[in-house]
């Protein structure tokens, strides 16, 4: 019940802060588009002028590809970055220490706003997904209820995973820094994962499955790109691929992990006196 | 049942700070990895009782803010227990947490970018409070603290003072019995800072709540608190009633700026003298005079002290009032000057 009242709470605060600086609002949406354009068109195409490269667009499958991977790899951005510099942030401002005396805990506070903004941030992603696709003429399968599942699943994952990395934050004030990097690791891993990368030796598939976002990033395009159609064209639904299972395991390890240490850190914070401050 | 409803018994905390290639003041050697240790809390036990304001006086780094930070459950004292209306702050905290409202210094705790009002219904919400209920209490806040005409106001385009009222709101969104102010006046001017003590002393007198006042100002102090506890490198130095403690501030001492230095042992026979000591001020040399209280024996004494400068030679240039202070407080106390805990406390422990 706690949870639902937090998460109103930050659904009110996000709208109105959307609505109150709606400029930058659209701005940012315009400017998100902009980007995923000159991307598109600069790094994809490779010719040597942007312009016409925008205008002999012969693929547009590995744009969609892309402007995905780019939104999957954003999104894990900004998840993880809620727990390591949004905490920064917070704790700098005075309201991290209002937030862990609130009666429902630190971690019910953080799962409620982390859910608040990652859906603000589909929402807004989605509509640039869409301008992008609709731009370079792609074409993206819809298909309600895996997709749900996946950005389901995608989201716990991440949130355990920031759960552990905000935890070391609370304590260890220099991991948000290094964090800093594993998110553009996340966010590199989210643009380029396709199911090809999974065929390497053991070693390197393993450590890639751990990541959060790697099988996240491959079930969601095998979904919206491929329209759940395998290399030998036969219908095979997502729920039946390996990276849904790997995807599956992922999240609970991750979730478990997350919390404990979360747990574990924000004790520790308490008595080293540092629980809220940065 | 005791009669506090907030008390701190034998609390012990300290804080461990660790350094690595650290330079050695002593022995101006880098060590590899250096432990410094500060004593926040050293055996301290007080109580606040219901419709109290108790206060908390001491210099920066003294302990205040980690006391206060104990007992909203934010620092895990080392040892010892801090009871919230009869309940233990390390295993209740959450039921605590709705007792207590909490003002931390120098934090901005409200959201710039949302008005006074979205504030309290936001921070209403995180601590359980809903509905209609929260709307009127939202109003009823903003209207006995006089942020009414604000309430539409973005909290950024607010004063300081102003956000500090808001700040106190929100500590109060949930009707707790407890609140807690750290520094709740420090850098506020003077119209600002006197409209917060009357809403303190209000909130206490009508509404029977308990209140925690941190300050290193006495003056706040001395007009806000029924009880006073002067705090010194995490010790309790002393805890009494206001009325007991301003005795010791009332102290009459005369600084008599002369023309050349005398010796203080001269002075030491007047009737009404307490105490005569002298000192090379940057002004020159200075009498310093501590009289007896009483008004007949203490103009006694200063016509006494001028008629021996008159005699020993000694020209007096002028005759001060010298204004009581913590520190001299703190030092008729203790015998011991008041010292920056913050800076003075540490005690490196090398662990290279």
């Amino acid at each position: 019940m706690g949870f639902f009242l937090v998460m109103k709470a930050e659904l009110v605060r996000t709208w109105i802060i959307m609505r109150r600086y709606w400029f930058r609002t659209v701005t940012g949406m315009i400017m998100g588009y902009g980007m995923l354009m000159v991307m598109i068109a600069g790094f994809i195409y490779s010719r040597p002028m942007v312009g016409s490269a925008i205008n002999k667009i012969e693929d547009p499958m590995a744009a969609t590809n892309f402007v995905l991977g780019f939104i999957i790899g954003m999104f894990a951005f900004g998840v993880v970055g809620m727990f390591t510099q949004g905490l920064q942030g917070m704790a700098t401002t005075g309201v991290l220490e209002q937030l862990c005396m609130s009666p429902h805990g630190l971690i019910t506070n953080f799962m409620a706003q982390t859910l608040v903004g990652s859906v603000t941030s589909i929402l807004s992603s989605s509509v640039m997904v869409f301008m992008v696709t609709f731009t370079v003429g792609g074409t993206m399968h819809w298909d309600t209820i895996p997709v749900v599942v996946l950005l389901t699943l995608t989201f716990f994952n991440l949130i355990g995973f920031g759960f552990m990395v905000g935890g070391l934050v609370l304590v260890f004030k220099q991991v948000g820094q290094v964090a800093f990097i594993l998110r553009m690791a996340l966010f590199g891993l989210a643009v380029f994962a396709r199911e090809d990368l999974l065929k390497q030796p053991w070693f390197v598939t393993v450590p890639m499955h751990l990541l959060p976002v790697t099988d996240a990033a491959i079930c969601l395009k095998y979904v919206l790109i491929k329209g759940q159609v395998d290399a030998a064209g036969q219908h095979l639904s997502v729920f039946q691929h390996p990276s849904f299972y790997w995807l599956f395991a992922s999240c609970f390890l991750w979730t478990a992990i997350g919390l404990a240490v979360f747990r574990v850190m924000e004790d520790y914070s308490r008595s080293k006196g540092t629980l809220g401050s940065y | 049942m005791s009669e506090y409803m907030v008390e701190m018994q034998h609390i012990d905390k300290v804080f461990r700070t660790r350094h690595v290639l650290q330079l050695d003041e002593e022995t101006r050697r880098r060590r590899w990895y250096k432990v410094n240790e500060v004593h926040a809390a050293a055996d301290i036990c007080f109580g606040i009782k219901s419709g109290e304001i108790f206060g908390l006086l001491g210099p920066n780094g003294a302990g205040k803010t980690t006391a206060v930070k104990m007992i909203s459950g934010l620092v895990r004292p080392d040892r010892g227990m801090v009871l919230v209306d009869g309940l233990d702050v390390e295993r209740k905290r959450r039921q605590i947490l709705r007792k207590v409202g909490v003002v931390l210094e120098g934090t901005r705790t409200s959201m710039w970018p949302l008005t006074p009002y979205e504030n309290l219904m936001y921070y209403g919400n995180l601590k359980n409070v809903r509905g209609s209920v929260l709307k009127g209490r939202a109003h009823d806040l903003l209207d006995f603290i006089g942020l009414k005409e604000k309430k539409n106001t973005e909290v950024r385009k607010l004063s300081r003072g102003q956000k500090q009222k808001l700040a106190i709101c929100i500590a109060l969104i949930a009707d707790p019995n407890v609140l807690l102010l750290d520094e709740p006046t420090t850098g506020l001017d003077v119209q600002s800072s006197r409209a917060i003590k009357d809403k303190i002393i209000e909130l206490t007198r009508q509404h029977g709540r308990s209140v925690l006042v941190t300050t290193h100002d006495m003056h706040v102090a001395q007009e806000l608190c029924d009880r006073i506890g002067i705090i010194n490198k995490g010790h309790l130095v002393t805890c009494q009633p206001t009325s007991d403690l301003l005795d010791l501030f009332s102290d009459q001492v005369f600084s008599f700026k002369v023309s050349s230095l005398p010796d203080s042992a001269e002075f030491s026979d007047i009737p009404g003298v307490l105490a005569a000591t002298t000192e090379q001020s940057a002004d020159g040399p200075v009498l310093v005079v501590k009289v007896a209280p009483d008004e007949a024996l203490r103009s006694e004494a200063l016509y006494g002290v001028t008629e021996r400068l008159r005699g020993l030679g000694c020209r007096m240039v002028s005759v001060n009032q010298r204004q009581q202070n913590l520190e001299s407080v703190f030092l008729q106390i203790t015998g011991e000057p008041l010292q920056d805990a913050g800076e003075k406390d540490s005690s490196g422990t090398d662990a290279a």
